[in-house]
């Protein structure tokens, strides 16, 4: 007599694209709108980023439920961090902050597939990129969720970023200026919308620069 | 591990003016293992018409050879070359043939029609057609070559530039997929000429 399986799953798909772009003075971070449920829309109008801190935004693709109670743990966390220091997170430090809440549920874990972006503490662009259980990686630019195979090599093609292989080893930002990444974002979710259904067009867009930051609003396409 | 995913391919066919690109990766591998750099994904059925097969190589050999097979039968009796939609409809019908044990293999076709007219397609497994006006991609990257191909791809390049196009989609998808990669080979077809070339990009 073989065992018998559960058939109810506490995880569910609800699809999404997000992409984060690094450059020397700026980061561009989006997401899609649609949140969905096998083969139906729940919704059009979804914002998968949230800002965690002044100069820190993360966009998440996966099971929302779960991205939504990991926003909440950090926004809480945030908070206590404001109460003892006196002063808001700065990205590296949510980066690290989002890792260890992430691997802290290592075996019940959050479906969430985050991309982390702003700037760092000296105004540069910074984007981390993870996955479900916490292990990161600061990289010059990033795509997660379901778009995330369609969009990554195209990046890859048009971000020019310096190789990993060089030594001495350079930052992965991005040469290109902010209207060009924007420019690049834009034409990204359109192709990606084209070939995937979780996907579409419009997005929710955050730009930070290190002169005049723009507090994050939503701009459609 | 899927059956579709033991070798490792990359597949690609792209529509320009009066011309087409059919393009391939070259690694051949047993699962994690690379076996081959040099394996050759794409074959001339005729001067105007290619076939290329992804999936389980044994699979593609045997397909590949049964083909063509069938097109020299055909060309005794006809003693004409088969018309790439007719051809399209053999390895649809071919692979259904085989719909209850199929051969594990995408083929993608590629030629130039009536009035030198460009034609791509591809199928599934078991046969079913799928026409495209643009490109149309097969094989373990294809994920990354939709996605590459959709931001690249213009109508009506003329062939060097075309060539250009399917070349750099066909690298920066590859470079997304361990199972395929270690160069290029792109076949340019045009009614006066078929340029032949092998692309280098990462080897690994």
């Amino acid at each position: 007599m073989t065992k018998q399986q559960a058939n109810w799953s506490p995880y569910d798909n609800n699809g999404g694209s997000c992409v984060a772009i690094a450059g020397a003075d700026y980061c561009v971070i989006a997401a899609d709108t649609r949140m969905s449920t096998g083969y139906n829309i729940l919704t059009r109008d979804y914002s998968k980023i949230c800002k965690l801190a002044d100069k820190c935004v993360m966009a998440s693709s996966g099971f929302q439920a779960d991205v939504r109670a990991l926003q909440k743990q950090l926004a809480a966390r945030h908070l206590i961090y404001q109460h003892q220091h006196n002063k808001q997170m700065s990205c590296p430090a949510m980066a690290q902050l989002l890792s260890n809440t992430l691997y802290y549920k290592r075996f019940f874990p959050y479906y969430s597939f985050n991309v982390l972006g702003g700037l760092d503490n000296e105004g540069k662009g910074c984007v981390f990129t993870y996955d479900a259980v916490g292990s990161y990686e600061k990289v010059g630019y990033s795509s997660q969720g379901s778009g995330s195979t369609l969009i990554m090599p195209f990046l890859d093609n048009q971000l020019k970023s310096p190789s990993p292989l060089l030594l001495p080893a350079q930052d992965a930002v991005t040469p290109l200026v902010e209207a060009e990444a924007i420019d690049l974002v834009k034409t990204v979710f359109a192709s990606a919308s084209e070939r995937d259904i979780y996907t579409v067009r419009r997005q929710t867009r955050t730009c930070y620069h290190k002169c005049s930051w723009y507090p994050p609003g939503i701009h459609g396409t | 591990m899927s059956i579709f995913e033991y070798n490792g391919s990359a597949l690609v066919a792209m529509v320009g003016k009066n011309c087409f690109a059919i393009a391939s990766d070259r690694r051949l591998g047993v699962q994690l293992q690379t076996i081959a750099t040099d394996f050759q994904r794409i074959s001339k059925i005729h001067d105007r018409l290619f076939l290329g097969l992804s999936g389980l190589a044994t699979d593609a050999q045997t397909l590949y050879q049964r083909l063509v097979f069938r097109h020299k039968l055909y060309q005794l009796r006809e003693e004409r070359d088969m018309k790439p939609e007719t051809f399209a409809s053999l390895v649809s019908a071919i692979l259904y043939e085989k719909r209850f044990g199929p051969y594990f293999c995408q083929p993608v076709i590629a030629g130039l029609g009536d009035e030198d007219k460009p034609f791509i397609c591809t199928m599934d497994s078991i046969g079913a057609k799928e026409l495209a006006k643009d490109f149309v991609v097969a094989g373990t990257a294809s994920e990354s070559l939709y996605g590459a191909c959709e931001s690249m791809f213009k109508e009506n390049m003329e062939p060097e530039e075309l060539f250009e196009t399917v070349s750099q989609a066909l690298l920066a998808s590859v470079d997304r997929d361990c199972l395929s990669g270690w160069g290029g080979h792109v076949y340019v077809v045009t009614p006066t000429e078929v340029k032949e070339r092998i692309l280098k990009g990462r080897m690994d």
